[in-house]
């Protein structure tokens, strides 16, 4: 026969093409690897220890410390401190509502963002990364001044509030500044840019021929989304989910202004605590019930991730 | 004839208005059980075919018609259509089974019947015990065998393969051929088959249909195809060929069905004998004579053209020479029970003229 011209891919590697192993060789190789990666991490992780968890440690050390009236600190080693917040239905209250504040953003910005990334990364269009470029622009003007922003057209006498009472759709203004409302619009529009990042980064696992071979097997478009779309892009959103609970549970520029002292949640109470009242020790207590918060969400997110065998 | 089981009809695909079209008017008729290879260069049009066909593209104009019916605009998922992608496109995130099961689960059959079905198709492809497995664990063979079943566990109208071998290596794609073309007879599905390579074409089709710049350039079986190309393009994509430019001196008689004995005059060999059409005398025309048909004698007073070996490879099964002759170099394929030439030989070249074909003459385009 003639000569075939095409070139041969090698197959996918399979568990019974690894190869096997070389005993003591193997044993020294990955001895050299282990210090190789030491070394490479050292400046990384002695940079992280200074300015990230000595901080920290000092942060729950003082936590144990006793803020006094006067705005002193006693040095002492106490749970009072910590106990203060636990015992007093106020900052249960601001626990729960930086919770439920951080789950209503992430929520609202994911079910945004998520049709936004699918699109952007379907896209085929020459202005294609021109999209992505406006999608992220938001990010190269600061959050504060972004916040202002929102102040001006949420207010009393902005933008959706004349537009609504000129249509007659309202005769008094709406508050949507000064209230959670506000809050939660803001923090929305600020983070989009971050989940539609994440997301797109994530959705690389989607190989639009999946979704052609479910139609041609006989699955409507609604179909194709709930078994292929969905579950393939879930891992992404799930990151982008967590990754916004986490910037709103945390953000303090956008929470004070547009709450305009009205929205009390452990990011504003630290702040007053830290810098109003000088009770150091306080404001470290409720860091660290905000640190826990962190932790059980990242938890969850974790345990969630591998029951649906999405960490692949 | 009866109904073709897949008809073609003036299908046209241009992407952009300007542009020239991707599938230009092509009009081709599947017979019922036929395994049909679409060959053809890379941007030949042979997926974009094989796409609108599957309902994965709309055409610009014309028609596709399966059993009779017109079904270019029904959508995708009502098509019935079995297809398995050059990367299988397995579902990452279901076992074996349930990427299997996935086209009867959508077509809302019972479990029972699910189940035994998957059973029947995986079984099909002997790989009945890779069931509970996960798809990324397996091997490029099995992946491409697992995407055949679940394209065929739905009995689809048609079954749709897209570049199916190219991503094997060597030596699997060629027991692969071998077991997709056994399965396609067992179930008697009418395939359409995109492939690049003219081996595959050759070796498993009942039908090919050689695709150039959007246009069928030839729709027939693998040997008609091979041996009474219709044009220089069709000569040259399938399989090695040498193509003379040849000028008919006079009709010698019928040769076959339908073709006349010619005497002819090539530039470098002088007069030789060749085969055609019918009313060729005293036209020019290409003349096509396959590497295998040249017979090279190293004796020097044996007949035939003299010419100087360029080049000599050896593959064990036969040797293959350049042997230039006049101003151009041909190609000639012999045994190697004889004596083999070294480069810078003068040998002889010639062939049974039944062996040389005169390619009817080719369309404007």
């Amino acid at each position: 026969m003639s000569a075939t011209t095409s070139i041969a891919v090698p197959r996918l590697p399979g568990a019974d093409d690894l190869p096997p192993g070389h005993g003591v060789h193997e044993h020294r190789s990955r001895r050299r690897d282990r210090r190789t990666f030491w070394a490479l991490a050292a400046p990384g992780l002695l940079g992280l220890a200074v300015t990230y968890l000595l901080p920290l440690l000092y942060m729950v050390r003082m936590a144990f410390n006793r803020g006094k009236p006067d705005g002193f600190i006693e040095q002492t080693f106490t749970l009072d401190t910590l106990i203060k917040p636990l015992t007093d239905s106020y900052y249960w209250k601001v626990t729960l509502d930086t919770f439920l504040m951080g789950l209503v953003v992430a929520a609202i910005c994911v079910v945004i963002s998520y049709p936004l990334a699918l699109f952007l990364t379907r896209s085929t269009s020459r202005y294609k990364s021109l999209l992505i470029a406006l999608a992220i622009a938001p990010l190269l003007t600061s959050a504060v001044v972004r916040t202002y922003g929102w102040m001006v057209i949420l207010g009393g006498a902005g933008l959706v509030n004349s537009t609504l009472m000129h249509l007659g759709l309202v005769t008094v203004p709406l508050r949507l500044t000064n209230n959670m409302t506000g809050v939660v619009i803001g923090l929305v529009e600020i983070f989009m840019p971050y989940a539609i990042l994440v997301m797109m980064s994530g959705f690389g696992r989607l190989d639009p021929r999946l979704e052609e071979a479910a139609a041609s097997l006989g699955a409507r478009p609604r179909a194709v989304f709930a078994r292929i779309t969905l579950p393939l892009t879930l891992p992404a959103l799930l990151s982008a989910f967590l990754l916004i609970f986490v910037l709103s549970i945390s953000s303090f520029i956008t929470t004070n202004l547009l709450g305009g002292g009205a929205v009390h949640v452990l990011a504003t109470e630290i702040y007053d605590q830290a810098t109003g009242l000088l009770n150091w020790p306080f404001a470290a207590a409720l860091s660290v019930i905000l640190l826990v918060l962190f932790g059980v969400v990242i938890a969850i997110y974790q345990t969630v991730t591998r029951r649906l065998r999405l960490d692949a | 004839m009866s109904t073709p089981k897949l008809a073609l009809v003036d299908l046209t695909k241009r992407y952009q208005p300007g542009l020239a079209p991707a599938v230009d008017h092509l009009n081709m008729e599947v017979e019922e059980g036929h395994l049909v290879a679409l060959l053809g260069p890379s941007g030949c049009g042979k997926t974009t075919t094989l796409r609108m066909v599957a309902g994965l593209m709309d055409p610009t104009a014309g028609r596709i018609v399966v059993d009779g019916e017109d079904i270019t605009s029904i959508p995708v998922h009502r098509r019935g259509m079995g297809m398995v992608f050059q990367s299988y496109a397995l579902f990452p995130h279901m076992n074996v089974a349930a990427n299997v099961a996935f086209g009867l689960r959508m077509r809302r059959l019972p479990k029972s019947e699910r189940l035994e079905r998957v059973r029947r198709a995986l079984d099909m492809v002997q790989l009945g015990y890779l069931a509970e497995r996960e798809t990324k664990a397996l091997s490029g063979g099995q992946q491409q065998r697992i995407a055949l079943a679940r394209a065929l566990v739905v009995e689809p109208t048609l079954l749709l393969l897209d570049e199916p071998l190219s991503n094997l290596d060597a030596k699997l794609r060629e027991s692969m051929r071998g077991e997709i073309r056994a399965i396609q007879q067992r179930t008697g599905a009418t395939t359409l088959f995109v492939t690049h390579d003219q081996d595959e074409a050759l070796d498993m089709a009942d039908r090919i249909a050689v695709m150039n710049g959007g246009l069928i350039e030839q729709f027939g079986e693998p040997s008609e195809v091979y041996e009474r190309p219709r044009t220089r393009f069709v000569a040259e994509f399938i399989g090695r060929a040498n193509l003379l430019d040849a000028t008919v001196v006079a009709d010698r008689g019928p040769s076959g069905a339908d073709e006349r004995r010619y005497d002819v005059q090539v530039p470098g060999f002088g007069a030789v004998g060749a085969v055609g059409a019918p009313g060729l005398t005293g036209a020019t025309r290409t003349m096509l004579v396959r590497p295998h048909r040249v017979q090279v004698h190293c004796d020097p007073g044996a007949s035939g053209s003299p010419g100087t070996v360029e080049s000599v490879s050896y593959t064990g099964d036969s040797v293959g020479y350049r042997v230039r002759v006049g101003d151009r170099a041909q190609l000639a394929e012999a045994p190697t029970d004889g004596r083999i030439a070294a480069p810078g030989d003068v040998v002889r070249l010639d062939w049974d003229p039944a062996s040389a074909y005169l390619l009817p003459e080719e369309e404007e385009r």
